[in-house]
C-alpha cells in the first residue's frame, strides 16, 4: 500500500511537471512574442506578431489554469504555501497576463493603438519576468514550519539569485518566440527574428552557466545532492548536452534554417526542465516538504487520475489539431473578416 | 478594528470583486455560445446567408467577452492559494480536484476549439467548423457544470467529514452529486442562457428602433423570444426548487434571504416581508411592508406552514449572516427580475401571434422594443444578485457548518492585501469602461452584410505560403 502511495504521488508529480513544461514551452514563445513586440518598428508588424498568436494564447494559457487546478488537487499543501508565499510574484504575473490578454481584443477594435500596443508588450514583460522571480524562489526554497505553513516575510522571493533566475527566463522566452516567429514569417521581419535568436540563444546560455555554478555554490541542500555519486554524472551530462544544443541551434541559424531553431530550442527548454525537476525532486516546497508530505489522499490521486489522466493525450490531439489547422506563414491580413 | 487592517474583511472584499467582475463575462459566453450553435446549425440546414452573418456578427462580442474572461478568471483560481491557503489545504482533495476537472475538461476544451470557431471559417470543412462551435459551447457549459459542482459542494459538503481540520472524502460520487448541486448547475444554467437571449434580443431591439437592417435583426430577436418561451417560466420554476433547498439545508441564509427575526412555528400562517430595513444591532427590521400569510404560500403553496421557519435569532449572532440587508434586497431583486423578463416574453409571445413581428410592422412596436433594449442589462444584475444571496448568505461558513471563512483566510499582512485589492479595483474599472466603450464600437457598427459565405470548397480567409515558400526580398510594405 505504501509503495503504490508512493507510486500516485509520484505520477502526480510527473502529471503537474508535464503541464508545467507544456506551459512554459507554448505560452513561453507566447510571451517571447509579445517581449519581441515592444521592439518592433510598426505597426504592420506588431500586427503580424499578434496574429501569429490570435488562435493559439488563450489555448496556450490554458495550460496555466490546468496547472493550477491540477496543483491544487493533487498537492494541497504546496498550492496553499507556494501561493502564499509568492502572493506578490503570483499577482504581479496576473496583472502582466490580464493586460497582455485584453490587449489582443482592445487593440484589434481600437484607434489609437499606443496604449494597447505597450499593454500587450510591458504585460508579457511582466509576466515573464514575475513568473522567473517566482521559479527562482521555488528553487531555493521556502521558509515553512513542521506543518508545511508559509512562516517567512513577503518579500522573500526578491533577491539577486531570483532576479538571475528571472533574467534567464526572460531571454528563454525571448529566444523560442524569436524561432517561433523564423517559423511563421517571412522576408524581413524574419530575418530580423534571425538576430533576436541569435542574440537570446547567447544571453540565455550566460544565465543558464551563471545559474549552474551559482546553484552548487550558494546551496548546501543542493551541492550535496549535485556532487552525490553516482548521480553527478548525470548532472555533468545536462550542462554538456546543453551546450551541443546552443551549438546546434547557432548553426541553424546561420544557415537559416526555418524549423529546426524552434526544435533545438524546445529541445533545451526539456533539458533544463528535466535538470530543474531532478534537482528538486523529491521536493514540492524545498527545502522542507517533499512531494509525499504534500500530496493529497490516494482516493483523491486516483479520482483525478480517472478524470484528468485519459483527458491528457485527447488535450494534447486537438491542441496540436489546432497548430495544423494553422500552419503556415502570417500575412499582414487579419484573420477577422 | 478597522476594515484597512482586517486580512479578513479585505480578502473577502478581493474576492468579492474578483467574482462578481469575472462573472460578467462567462455568464454572456456561455449562454451565447449555445446560441452561436443555434445559428450555425439553421445556416448550414437553410442555406441563407443571414444565419452564416449572424454568426460572424455574435462572435465579434463573444471573443470580446471570452478574452476579458479568461483574463479575470485567473485571479480567481489562483487567490484560493494566495488568500486562502488554509482553506485550500483542508478541502484541496476534492475542491482542487474539480477545479482540475473544469480545466482539463471544460475550459481546454473551449480555448482549444476557439482557435477553429473564430478563425477557421475557410481553412476547415464547414462540418469540422460546426463540430468545433459545439465543442466550444459545450466546454463552456461543461466549465458551468464542474464551478456549480464545487460551488455546491462548499454549501452543502457530502461524500466525507472533517477529520483534524482536513476534509478526508471517502465517497467522490456523493460529493459531486451533493445535495445542492443538481439544481444549482440547473439554474446556473438557465441563468447564462437566459441572460444570453436577453442581451441578444435587447440589443437586436436597438437596431431595428435605429431603422438598421430590421428585418435581419428581427430574426434573432425572434430566436431569442422563442427560446426564452421555455427558458424564463422554468428558471421560475428551479429557483423556487433552489429556495426550498435553501429552506432544507442552510435556515440561516433562508432566513437572512426574508430578514426574518423570529421563528414562525408550523401549523401557522406566517406574513412575508415585501420591503424592509433589517437592524442588525437591534435584531429586527426597524420598517416594513409585509404581506399577511404570503409566507406559507410562497414556500409551500398553502397557507400554514408544515415545518417550522427559523428566525435569525435562533443562532448566536457569531453563526448568522451579518449583512441581512445585502442578501434581503439582493434576493428581491435576483427574483424580481426573473418575474420581469418572464413577463417581457409573456407579452412578446402575444404581440408575435398577433402579427406584430412582421417585417413591415416590427419596427412600429416601439414601446416593446425600448422594453427589451431596457432588459438587457437586466440578466446580470439578477446573476450577480443571486452570487451574493448565495455567498453572502452562507457566512460565516466557507464550507457549511464546517469551516468558518476566518480559518480559512491566508497569514497575510492587510496592508498587502489591501494593495492589491486596489490594484484589481483599478484594473477591472479600467477594463470594464473599456469593454463597454469597445462592445458599443462593435455594436455601433454592426453587422458586415457582404461578408461573402464560403462554401464547400473555398479561398482560405489568410493568405498562406507553402514551406518552401523563397522569402520575398522586397520592403514589407511593398508585400502587401
Amino acid at each position: 500500500m505504501e509503495n503504490l502511495e508512493h507510486f500516485l504521488t509520484q505520477v502526480w508529480f510527473v502529471i503537474l511537471a508535464l503541464f508545467l513544461f507544456l506551459y512554459v514551452m507554448l505560452d513561453g514563445f507566447d510571451l517571447g512574442v509579445g517581449i519581441l513586440s515592444l521592439t518592433s518598428s510598426d505597426e504592420e508588424r506588431r500586427s503580424i506578431l499578434m496574429t501569429s498568436l490570435g488562435n493559439v494564447w488563450d489555448a496556450n494559457e490554458t495550460w496555466l489554469v490546468l496547472m493550477g487546478g491540477a496543483l491544487f488537487g493533487a498537492f494541497p499543501l504546496a498550492y496553499g504555501t507556494i501561493l502564499n508565499a509568492l502572493y506578490i510574484p503570483i499577482f504581479g504575473m496576473i496583472f502582466g497576463l490580464i493586460f497582455r490578454a485584453v490587449a489582443f481584443e482592445f487593440r484589434e477594435h481600437s484607434t489609437n493603438k499606443v496604449f494597447w500596443n505597450l499593454a500587450f508588450g510591458v504585460g508579457s514583460f511582466t509576466a515573464a519576468l514575475f513568473q522567473g522571480f517566482a521559479l527562482g524562489s521555488v528553487l531555493e526554497g521556502i521558509a515553512v514550519d513542521e506543518a508545511g505553513h508559509f512562516v517567512g516575510s513577503i518579500w522573500d522571493w526578491l533577491d539577486w539569485r531570483s532576479l538571475l533566475v528571472a533574467l534567464t527566463l526572460i531571454q528563454g522566452y525571448v529566444l523560442i518566440g524569436s524561432t517561433y516567429l523564423i517559423l511563421k514569417t517571412d522576408g524581413e521581419l524574419q530575418n530580423t527574428h534571425y538576430r533576436t535568436a541569435k542574440l537570446a540563444a547567447i544571453t540565455t546560455l550566460i544565465g543558464a552557466v551563471l545559474i549552474t555554478i551559482v546553484t552548487p555554490v550558494v546551496y548546501e541542500n543542493a551541492r550535496a545532492k549535485l556532487f552525490h555519486q553516482p548521480e553527478v554524472y548525470i548532472f555533468a551530462l545536462i550542462p554538456a548536452l546543453g551546450i551541443v544544443l546552443v551549438g546546434l541551434l547557432l548553426r541553424s541559424l546561420n544557415r537559416k534554417a526555418e524549423v529546426t531553431p524552434l526544435i533545438w530550442t524546445i529541445l533545451l527548454f526539456l533539458l533544463t526542465f528535466v535538470g530543474l525537476g531532478l534537482v528538486v525532486f523529491p521536493y514540492i516546497i524545498p527545502p522542507d516538504i517533499t512531494i509525499y508530505q504534500a500530496a493529497a489522499a490516494p482516493s483523491a490521486l486516483v479520482f483525478m487520475i480517472i478524470f484528468i489522466g485519459f483527458l491528457i493525450p485527447i488535450m494534447l490531439f486537438y491542441n496540436i489539431y489546432n497548430y495544423i489547422v494553422f500552419r503556415g506563414k502570417v500575412s499582414g491580413v487579419h484573420y477577422t473578416e | 478594528m478597522a476594515i484597512w487592517a482586517d486580512t479578513v474583511a479585505l480578502s473577502r472584499m478581493q474576492f468579492a470583486l474578483t467574482a462578481i467582475f469575472h462573472m460578467l463575462w462567462p455568464v454572456l459566453t456561455t449562454g451565447m455560445a449555445i446560441y452561436l450553435v443555434v445559428v450555425e446549425g439553421l445556416w448550414l440546414r437553410t442555406k441563407n446567408p443571414d444565419y452564416y452573418r449572424h454568426a460572424r456578427f455574435w462572435s465579434k462580442l463573444y471573443v470580446l467577452n471570452f478574452g476579458i474572461g479568461v483574463a479575470s478568471g485567473l485571479p480567481m483560481e489562483f487567490q484560493f492559494g494566495t488568500n486562502w491557503a488554509p482553506f485550500s489545504e483542508a478541502v484541496g482533495d476534492f475542491f482542487g480536484s474539480i477545479l482540475g476537472f473544469e480545466g482539463a475538461m471544460a475550459f481546454m476544451l473551449e480555448a482549444g476549439f476557439l482557435g477553429i470557431m473564430l478563425f477557421g471559417w475557410g481553412r476547415v470543412h464547414p462540418v469540422i467548423h460546426y463540430f468545433s462551435t459545439i465543442m466550444v459551447a459545450f466546454g463552456a457549459n461543461l466549465s458551468t457544470f464542474w464551478i456549480l459542482v464545487a460551488n455546491s459542494w462548499l454549501q452543502t459538503p457530502a461524500g466525507g467529514e472533517l477529520v483534524n481540520g482536513k476534509f478526508i472524502v471517502d465517497d467522490y460520487f456523493q460529493a459531486i452529486l451533493n445535495p445542492f448541486m443538481f439544481i444549482s448547475v440547473s439554474h446556473m444554467f438557465f441563468a447564462t442562457l437566459e441572460t444570453s437571449l436577453f442581451v441578444i434580443g435587447g440589443i437586436s431591439a436597438w437596431y431595428i428602433l435605429n431603422h438598421r437592417h430590421p428585418e435581419f435583426f428581427a430574426r434573432s430577436l425572434k430566436i431569442a423570444v422563442a427560446v426564452a418561451i421555455a427558458v424564463t417560466p422554468l428558471q421560475i420554476y428551479i429557483g423556487h426548487l433552489s429556495a426550498e433547498q435553501v429552506a432544507h439545508y442552510q435556515p440561516t441564509k433562508l432566513a437572512a434571504m426574508e430578514a426574518k427575526w423570529e421563528t414562525s412555528p408550523a401549523g401557522q400562517p406566517a406574513d412575508w416581508s415585501l420591503v424592509a430595513l433589517p437592524n442588525n444591532k437591534l435584531e429586527r427590521n426597524d420598517w416594513e411592508i409585509s404581506i399577511p400569510n404570503g409566507l406559507g404560500y410562497i414556500l409551500e403553496f398553502k397557507k400554514n406552514l408544515s415545518e417550522p421557519v427559523l428566525g435569525l435569532k435562533e443562532w448566536q449572532p457569531d453563526d448568522r449572516p451579518e449583512m441581512v440587508g445585502l442578501v434581503y434586497y439582493s434576493f428581491r431583486i435576483m427574483s424580481g427580475i426573473g418575474f420581469f423578463l418572464a413577463g417581457l416574453m409573456g407579452v412578446s409571445v402575444i404581440q408575435w401571434l398577433r402579427g406584430k413581428f412582421a417585417p413591415e410592422a416590427i419596427a412600429h412596436q416601439k414601446w416593446l422594443l425600448r422594453t427589451w433594449l431596457l432588459a438587457a442589462p437586466l440578466g446580470y444584475i439578477a446573476v450577480e444578485s443571486g452570487w451574493i444571496v448565495r455567498c453572502v448568505g452562507r457566512q460565516p461558513w466557507v464550507v457549511y457548518g464546517q469551516i468558518r471563512t476566518a480559518e480559512g483566510v491566508s497569514n497575510l499582512p492587510a496592508s498587502e492585501v489591501l494593495t492589491s485589492l486596489l490594484v484589481f479595483a483599478a484594473v477591472y474599472t479600467t477594463l470594464f469602461i473599456c469593454a463597454l466603450f469597445f462592445g458599443s464600437r462593435i455594436i455601433r457598427q454592426g453587422p458586415n452584410l457582404e461578408l461573402p459565405v464560403p462554401g464547400i470548397e473555398n479561398q482560405p480567409a489568410v493568405e498562406t505560403e507553402p514551406a518552401k515558400f523563397i522569402p520575398d526580398q522586397r520592403p514589407i510594405e511593398a508585400q502587401q
